[in-house]
């Protein structure tokens, strides 16, 4: 009974399986997948740049991921995001700069959008019109701190690098025909361009940047004056129409044009100011500086509205010019009574130079040399110069017997000048006036008695009376001769004297006579004085006709021999003298001779004094026609003007015609309407 | 082990003790190591295939992220450049109201692409599900997967094929962007996962599958 000793039955059981032997090797793929993908939006994420925001007013063709940001026309970064900042009022516009030139971008930077541009000077960047709007920034190689927040300009600027010139700041009384990238020429060769046209705010001007390109801007000075070239300008003058014209683009878009008159000026700094003048006439010879230097300024009132007081307007302080006007206004008033009252505001710059003070005094030391003025009688009145009178100045001049006043220092904005009554011997007191002047002339009055005179001097020269005056001028001559003779041989002093008596009388006669002649002379020159004013050729001509007449009577063979006549019998006279001069009757033959001898040079400046009146009926004649072509010119620039000056063509052809229309309505004739 | 099937029980290959040639199909004992007829090396059924379907799957997952976030194609014109990821370039069709293309390019390479990884996890998660084991429909889902898969390149193609063509200088020039290469990778290695796939899978069960 022996069991069979057999060994236990093993318990097996399957050895655990580690989990790393059960995993495959192609596991590794998938880790080496990510390990890629990581890798790659690491990469991704390092390289990608710097977020700036720019802020535009809008977004035009701005779309994200599409714009794009360039320096120098390369790409260096992508919009990101379009959103609006926080109070909406402007865009918001987040580009990704790249990595290589983000730390450039700092507080210099400047961007702005591009876009396709027509303007005068032509189309330009086209190519935005294809590949759409994108930003353009620019920024220098220095990085000064980087920045994220930027405000984008509103257009492009004048030029992206601002290294390359200079700035200045113009300042005028009106944009008058400039517009944004105008030029700025320098003997007709553009130099710069102009930028950011805006209101002045503290003042009643505008501001304009203009930039002037390295090398040119070397040339400018302290002492540069800008004006404007803009449009076409056209003057009208004596020596008729001129036309001046710089440049198409300059005329439809405005141009600046400077130079310097004098030497002596220093350079300038980026955003010097100047003022812009509106001719180049005026920045020749305007009394201010090129410089800002603030004027004095006052305000004037006056209590009659004057007309043709303009901005510009010389000021003048005791005939010196010293200023000018720089606004008119009205201003209401309120008396003690209650009643309400407009004063005419005129606000004047005055010059301290030209007041004798130092370039640059205070307003204050004016103020103060201007109180003693005014203590001791200055005034400010208005008063009108040039040859009609019509040009009216504010003149700063003794006035005497004037009440006493003194300066309102205190009054707002600038201090009060005293001011009295207008010159009362101006010939007008307004442009205005001027015209009612004419208007109210007796053209057709006066025109008949020049005639009527010109008719009477006519029938006067060509009377048998006044021909036969030299002839008896002659004779009696000839009587003195022969009694000359019987002197001589005679020696009869007394009879002598009587002859001299007579000769006396009948000088004085011829004398009468000629004065009488001269002084009918006298009233046709003022009568032609008074014509030169009116543009009338064919009255001209006639009083040419009449002249013409004149001329040939005293041209007559009679005239002629007078002065010979004279002449030789005065020297017969001196030889009479001689004789008489122990006689006694000295005396007598002195004021006999200096009788004949005036009557002589009466008649020696009556003839003088034809071809004076000639030339100036002729000058007359000329202006009156050249005064109608030149209104016929410029009545090109105006149908209207054309219209009433074909009518006055016409018109002058015949006089009646001319003055019935005027008789009709005077105005029309003046005015054109 | 019983197996709790309320269908009609397949009896497989496995169960009969043999191994079946996945390539010709003759099935052999379990100890031939070589197929007489063909000569293909015979698998045993494990999970070890199952591993580097899940393998294949996952890197293919990975590669499928940046070519959905980096741009599949770059295009110069003189408008200027523009890129554009999967999805941007079919939202930009669809605004162009080109619907049938936008609808092309998202079914072959949105809808496509992500059934595809659908399908193979549930497949391979179906192996391991007892209830659901043994499905035709599996079968069926394989095969289209299977199918499918080679046409899931029509993107890279379209992508290479306008890369060559359209290169006329600066009028207008196409370069593929760094999601192609992605998208290729991620399409290759989902084959790849596919083609892990051992079908026989489909019909073991999971108490089986950890071999004894
Ligand atoms: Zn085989």
């Amino acid at each position: 009974m022996t069991d069979e000793l057999r060994p236990a039955d093993l318990e097996t059981s399957p050895a655990p399986n580690p989990i790393w032997t059960r995993l495959s090797v192609i596991w590794l793929v998938p880790l080496v997948a990510l390990a890629i993908t990581l890798g790659i939006a690491w990469q991704s994420y390092a390289d990608r740049g710097t977020l700036i925001e720019i802020d535009f007013a809008d977004a035009t063709g701005v779309r994200p991921g599409e714009t794009v940001l360039k320096f120098r026309e390369v790409e260096v970064g992508r919009v990101e995001t379009v959103g609006f900042n926080p109070d909406l009022s402007s865009v918001r516009i987040g580009v990704r700069v790249n990595k290589e030139v983000a730390h450039f971008v700092d507080n210099e930077a400047r961007f702005w959008l591009v876009r396709p541009q027509v303007s005068a000077q032509g189309i330009s960047r086209l190519d935005t019109v294809l590949s759409g709007t994108f930003i353009e920034g620019y920024w220098d190689a220095e990085s000064a701190g980087q920045q994220t927040l930027f405000q984008g300009l509103d257009k492009p600027p004048v030029t992206p690098d601002p290294t390359k010139g200079t700035w200045i700041e113009l300042r005028a009384e009106d944009a008058g025909g400039l517009a944004e990238g105008a030029p700025v020429l320098f003997r007709g060769i553009t130099v710069g361009r102009i930028q950011n046209l805006r209101l002045n705010d503290a003042d009643s001007g505008v501001i304009v940047d203009a930039f002037i390109d390295s090398p040119h801007d070397r040339r400018l000075t302290t002492n540069t004056r800008f004006w404007d070239t803009s449009g076409i300008s056209v003057s009208l003058s004596a020596s008729g129409v001129s036309l001046d014209m710089r440049s198409l683009a300059s005329l439809v878009q405005g141009g600046i044009e400077f130079d310097t008159f004098t030497t002596g000026g220093t350079f300038i700094q980026n955003g010097f100011p100047f003022r812009l003048y509106s001719t180049a006439e005026a920045a020749r010879t305007s009394i201010f500086g090129a410089g800002l230097a603030e004027p004095a300024r006052y305000t004037l009132l006056f209590d009659d509205a004057i007309e043709g007081l303009q901005r510009g307007s010389k000021v003048q302080f005791r005939g010196v010019e010293a200023g000018e006007i720089t606004d008119l206004s009205i201003k209401v008033q309120t008396d003690s009574t209650g009643t309400r009252f407009a004063q005419q505001q005129v606000v004047i710059a005055l010059s301290p130079e030209r007041l004798g003070l130092a370039r640059g005094t205070e307003q204050e030391i004016v103020n103060e040399f201007l109180a003693t003025e005014v203590d001791s009688g200055l005034r400010a009145r208005v008063a009108g110069v040039g040859l009609l009178g019509s040009t009216l100045v504010i003149e700063l001049t003794d006035v005497p017997d004037v009440p006493p006043a003194v300066i309102n220092r205190s009054a707002k904005p600038y201090p009060t000048l005293p001011t009295t009554d207008a010159k009362t011997n101006d010939l007008a007191a307004s442009a205005e006036g001027v015209f009612k002047r004419i208007d109210a002339l007796p053209i057709e009055e006066l025109m008949a008695s020049a005639i009527r005179t010109l008719d009477s001097i006519s029938a006067v020269a060509e009377s048998e009376d006044t021909r036969a005056v030299p002839g008896e001028l002659a004779g009696l001559l000839e009587q003195l001769r022969t009694l000359t003779d019987g002197l001589n041989q005679r020696g009869a002093s007394e009879k002598a004297v009587a002859a001299l008596d007579g000769m006396t009388e009948a000088a004085s006669t011829v004398m009468t006579e000629f004065e009488g002649l001269a002084e009918t002379l006298a009233s046709t020159d003022a009568a032609a004085q008074a014509v030169a004013e009116m543009p009338l050729g064919e009255i001209g001509n006639k009083i040419d006709g009449i002249l013409a007449d004149i001329r040939t009577m005293l041209g007559s063979e009679d005239a002629e021999r007078l002065p010979r006549a004279l002449s030789d019998t005065l020297e017969e006279s001196a030889a009479l003298l001689a004789e008489l001069r122990e006689g006694g009757a000295a005396e007598k033959i002195n004021g006999t001779l200096l009788a004949a001898q005036d009557a002589a040079t009466a008649i020696e400046s009556a003839s003088e004094r034809l071809p004076d009146l000639t030339a100036k009926l002729e000058s007359l004649v000329t202006t009156a026609e050249r005064l109608v072509a030149s209104y016929g010119e410029r009545s090109a620039f105006n149908a209207e003007v054309l219209d009433t000056m074909r009518e006055m063509r016409r018109a002058t052809a015949a006089f009646g015609s001319l003055a019935r229309m005027i008789e009709r309505n005077p105005r029309a004739f003046i005015l054109g309407r | 082990m019983g197996r709790n099937r309320a269908e009609v029980t397949i009896q497989t290959a496995r169960d009969a003790g043999l191994v079946g040639c996945t390539r010709c199909g003759k099935v052999w004992p379990q100890q031939t190591h070589e197929c007489g007829r063909c000569g293909a090396t015979l698998k045993r059924v494990d999970n070890a295939g199952l591993q580097a379907v899940w393998a294949w799957w996952l890197a293919g997952l990975i590669f499928y992220i940046p070519a959905n976030l980096y741009p599949m194609l770059r295009t110069s014109t003189l408008a200027g450049s523009q890129q554009n990821t999967i999805i941007g370039g079919v939202v930009e069709l669809v605004t162009h109201h080109s619907y049938f293309v936008a609808a092309v390019v998202f079914v072959a390479s949105v809808v496509i692409p992500v059934s595809k990884f659908i399908a193979i996890a549930y497949l391979a998660l179906a192996v391991g599900n007892e209830r659901r084991a043994g499905s035709h429909r599996h079968l069926h889902l394989f095969e289209v997967v299977e199918f499918i898969g080679r046409w899931s390149m029509v993107d890279v193609f379209v992508v290479a094929i306008l890369s060559a063509l359209v290169q006329l200088g600066a009028v207008v020039s196409i370069h593929p962007g760094p999601a192609a290469a992605a998208f290729a990778l991620s399409v290759a290695l989902t084959m790849l996962s596919a083609q892990s796939f051992d079908p026989r899978l489909i019909w073991r069960g999971p108490a089986r599958t950890t071999g004894s």
